[in-house]
């Protein structure tokens, strides 16, 4: 079973922006630890994992909101380095030339444009409205609700889902 | 300006002229051009390598670029994260930096610079790393220059090109070889459609003349005529339906034979992306689709074109002022088919995606029944089908509404337009005009009424056309994916001895995670080599990469000194037999699951596989034998004794090189014995690699590998390994500990 982490009983300090060094109220010290998030797309603040550079999980927080309030931010700063999925809010244009769709839309990272090559893989539409991205170089976005975005955006990307 | 540099992208603008101040006194080597700043926003960044240092440039550095000599870097490293990945260095101080930021788009330049960095620092030559750096630039532009789409090689030839490309000569080819039969069709309708415009004009003869004039003999001989033309006509259809059915019929084989053969000889990397639900709907329902399209286009469009023409000449002939103000609704309707197009086509293709949703769970969900009934799981899983099926439902309903009121919508306007050729031609024949007889306004109204049916046809047709163009592009996107890459049909080897070389081999599934980094490894002929490391250490990646399942790897695979991309396909292939963990059977009899893919064998040869193969000994116990008939994945037979059939298929090839992927994973102990046993007897004098977690199976094994985290960290004999004390003899120790744990408690429980 895997060691979960309940709430205080870890002290968590950033390094190098994308790791953590954690120190255990057992005395135990762990450095430059990795977040994975053990469900990256149904359960953002709950159960990430703390790895070390081998690949080992040293423990799992439960919940992040249950952390001291320093180690929270530091998860979260770390979570928000770590998992780039831009959010996309609004559609600015698609063209297509010999089958390889360009997208340009504008996400909360700033305005990218991404190719994808078929649409029956690259997009998948979830119940609550959320819709996923996956790029022709596997880079990952997400509409976080497909309902909410503007006319111009819906005409382009409804027919697609 | 150096306009020779390496360079995945262009270089950022906003860069360029810093580029040309810092740059002037080195060389820059290649360039490495991201799309994230160093913060994670989108933001254009570079990276540039000269003989001896890395020039970073990015928004959030202070001065705008970065300088490190490699001389201070420890080791450089590139860091995949989600979505994202970083260049970073350890500096021979103990701190870190990173000194880039970019998303996957540039991933694979960025891990040849790290490996470029590291390997200078090491003291390799620089012109041989960058020849490596370039080969991995290069391989990034090996896109067609026509299409764009990816290609294996720059060199190769893209199949989407030299193609005739167009969607009509697509598949047109499946239309031409029925040519004969859809022209005597096309000319039957035609001369029916012919007959079909003689009636109303009798109608014309009988009101005013026939009848008024009260001629009896002229009535049996016009009614005598309209019988004939009935006959004709109803013979004619008949005949030509017939012909019709088998020829559309033959149009959907092909195509369905030829999408399915595709599909065989897609590769691997296809079907991890979709779903097999997917495909055996393409195959099914979108084949028939086509057909139907094709029937309709090259008949019924074509009949419908005609009787448009006769029936304007007609009308036209009758009275040309009744005809234009038949005319009046055509502009309508064609404007109201193009909208309508617009509108559902979208939603045709949703619908498609929520019945290949179906397909997938019932692919998923049928042969699983076991494990559903095992874990009684029914319930959900009919819940989950249900849900399906009323998503289905609900995108139905939309596409139902414009499906329904479009063709309503225009017999509407059909409708009116009948109206007002009555007012118009009624008050003209009771005006007395001379123009028109009551005879020629009733066959007039009974042309207009035939002239709504093409229009109507060609207004519904976009709604058919729509349709049809959503399977044909889930078609095309089978019939079009890049199938397995056979470079060097017809070149087989004189003699495969079955050496085996990987030289520095990489590969990813995707770009988020390396799975093989830097296999280097030689196999000898007739070496018996162990592969062992934990679960997705890589193992079985490479077992895949050298049956040829995936060929988008970095560096080569040789055998015999020859690369396995350059060797063909099916001979490769045969020359190995494959025994996986857990073997497929087919749903036919054991003799020809053994015999699979042996092409005509004799009965002896399969009963000597079956023997050598500990297999014969159960198979002629069963009541049928040879002929018994396996269930659907084997039913009907244990793991250990599939295991056996499948080790009974493997030697009937008699291959050069045998792979065991973990062939005793699943057996009891006394199974394992007995497969063992049918292994031993068969790797005698041939090259074989064995996956395995039990070390007892590896027990013949000269060579073993340890793979681990997708590289070899150890590799040589067993007693060399032992005497490293390193991973194997961990692993070793474990197990030997677990095997005494194990007999202690057999002997407690025996006494």
């Amino acid at each position: 079973m895997p060691r979960y982490i309940e709430g205080p009983e870890v002290r968590l300090t950033e390094n190098d922006k994308i790791f953590v060094d954690a120190e255990f109220y057992t005395g135990e010290k762990f450095y430059e630890l990795e977040l994975h998030r053990m469900f990256p797309i149904t359960g953002l603040t709950k159960y990430i994992a703390l790895m070390d550079s081998e690949g080992n999980e040293i423990a799992v927080i439960r919940d992040i909101n249950d952390l001291m309030p320093e180690s929270r931010e530091v998860v979260e700063n770390c979570l928000r380095e770590y998992y780039m999925i831009p959010r996309i809010t609004k559609f600015i244009k698609m063209s297509e030339k010999f089958k390889i769709w360009m997208w340009t839309a504008e996400t909360d990272k700033g305005i990218c444009t991404f190719e994808i090559r078929n649409h029956l893989t690259a997009i998948k539409p979830l119940y609550d409205g959320r819709v996923l991205i996956k790029d022709a170089n596997d880079n990952r976005y997400e509409i976080p609700d497909v309902n909410v975005l503007d006319k111009h955006s819906k005409k382009l990307i409804l027919p697609k889902l | 300006m150096k306009l020779k540099v390496i360079t995945n992208k262009p270089i950022p603008k906003q860069f360029e002229d810093s580029f040309n101040q810092l740059i002037k006194n080195d060389d820059a080597l290649f360039i490495v051009v991201g799309d994230l700043n160093l913060k994670g926003r989108y933001a254009e960044s570079m990276m540039v390598f000269t003989a001896d240092k890395i020039i970073a440039f990015d928004e959030c550095y202070d001065n705008g670029s970065f300088s490190v000599d490699y001389a201070d870097i420890e080791t450089a490293q590139v860091k995949r994260l989600y979505g994202n990945a970083v260049f970073k260095v350890k500096f021979k101080t103990g701190k870190k930096k990173m000194l880039l930021r970019f998303s996957y788009a540039a991933a694979e330049v960025a891990d040849a610079a790290a490996v470029f960095v590291n390997a200078l620092n090491e003291g390799k030559d620089l012109t041989e790393e960058l020849e490596t750096v370039k080969s991995v630039y290069h391989k990034q532009r090996c896109f067609c220059p026509k299409c764009g789409r990816k290609l294996p090689n720059p060199e190769a030839e893209c199949i989407n090109c030299s193609g005739k490309g167009k969607l009509i000569s697509k598949f047109g080819k499946y239309v031409i070889p029925e040519k004969k039969s859809l022209f005597i069709c096309m000319l039957l309708s035609v001369v029916a459609t012919g007959l079909s415009l003689v009636p109303p004009y009798i109608t014309k003869i009988m009101v005013d003349d026939v009848i008024p004039g009260r001629d009896s003999a002229m009535l049996i001989k016009v009614l005598a005529i309209l019988l004939g033309i009935y006959i004709l006509q109803y013979v004619m259809n008949g005949f030509r339906s017939y012909r019709l059915r088998l020829a559309g019929d033959r149009i959907t084989l092909n195509l369905k034979k030829d999408i399915y053969e595709k599909a065989q000889y897609l590769p691997l990397s296809f079907y991890d992306k979709i779903s097999t639900g997917s495909v055996i709907n393409r195959v099914n329902s979108d084949a028939s689709v086509i057909q139907a399209f094709i029937m309709k286009i090259t008949q019924e469009a074509v009949v419908q074109a005609f009787t448009l023409v006769g029936l304007v000449i007609i009308m036209f002939g009758m009275s040309w002022k009744l005809a234009l103000f038949s005319l009046i609704p055509v502009p309508v309707v064609v404007v109201a088919g193009r909208l309508f197009g617009k509108i559902i086509g979208p939603k045709y293709m949703r619908l498609w995606r929520r019945s290949a949703s179906i397909s997938t769970v019932l692919a998923n969900s049928i042969p699983g029944v076991r494990v559903i009934k095992a874990f009684t799981n029914e319930k959900e899983t009919i819940n989950k089908f249900a849900r399906y099926c009323d998503e289905w439902y609900k995108e139905d309903k939309k596409v139902a509404v414009p499906a329904a009121v479009f063709p309503s919508l225009i017999t509407f306007l059909v409708t009116c337009g009948s109206i007002v050729v009555w007012f118009l031609g009624g008050n003209m024949v009771i005006n007395g005009s001379e123009e028109i007889s009551l005879g020629l306004l009733v066959s007039f109204v009974s042309y207009a009424s035939m002239f709504y049916t093409p229009i109507n046809f060609f207004a519904n047709m976009s709604d058919t056309y729509q349709n049809t163009l959503a399977s044909a592009e889930k078609i095309l996107d089978i019939i079009d994916a890049e199938p397995e890459h056979n470079f060097g049909e017809g070149n087989t080897l004189q003699r495969m001895d079955g050496k085996i070389e990987f030289k520095n081999v990489n590969f990813a599934f995707d770009r988020s995670k390396k799975v093989l980094s830097n296999i280097n490894l030689t196999i000898e002929p007739g070496d018996i080599v162990g592969i062992v490391g934990t679960t997705g250490s890589g193992k079985s990646t490479l077992i895949n990469l050298l049956m040829r399942y995936y060929d988008d790897y970095d560096g080569e695979i040789l055998i015999d000194g020859e690369n396995i991309k350059n060797i063909d396909m099916k001979y490769y292939r045969d020359s190995i037999g494959y025994v996986q963990q857990e073997p497929l059977m087919f749903r036919d009899t054991i003799f020809n699951n053994i015999a699979f893919g042996s092409g005509r064998v004799h009965v002896e040869q399969v009963i000597h596989a079956a023997e050598v193969a500990n297999a014969h000994g159960f198979i002629s116990k069963l009541p049928d034998a040879y002929d018994t008939m396996l269930g659907e994945r084997g039913v009907g037979l244990s793991g250990g004794e599939r295991q056996r059939v499948s080790i009974a298929r493997a030697i009937l090839k008699n291959p050069s090189i045998l792979i065991f992927d973990e062939a005793t994973a699943a057996v009891d102990s006394e199974t394992e014995h007995l497969i063992q046993g049918a292994i031993e007897r068969l790797i005698s004098g041939r090259t074989t690699l064995m996956i395995a977690h039990r070390l007892s199976t590896l027990r013949k094994a000269n060579k073993i590998v340890v793979v681990d985290k997708g590289e070899i960290i150890e590799c040589g004999t067993p007693e060399e390994l032992l005497k490293m004390k390193g991973k194997y003899y961990k692993l070793v120790e474990i197990q030997s500990m677990g095997e005494q744990l194990q007999k202690k408690k057999a002997e407690e429980n025996f006494e």
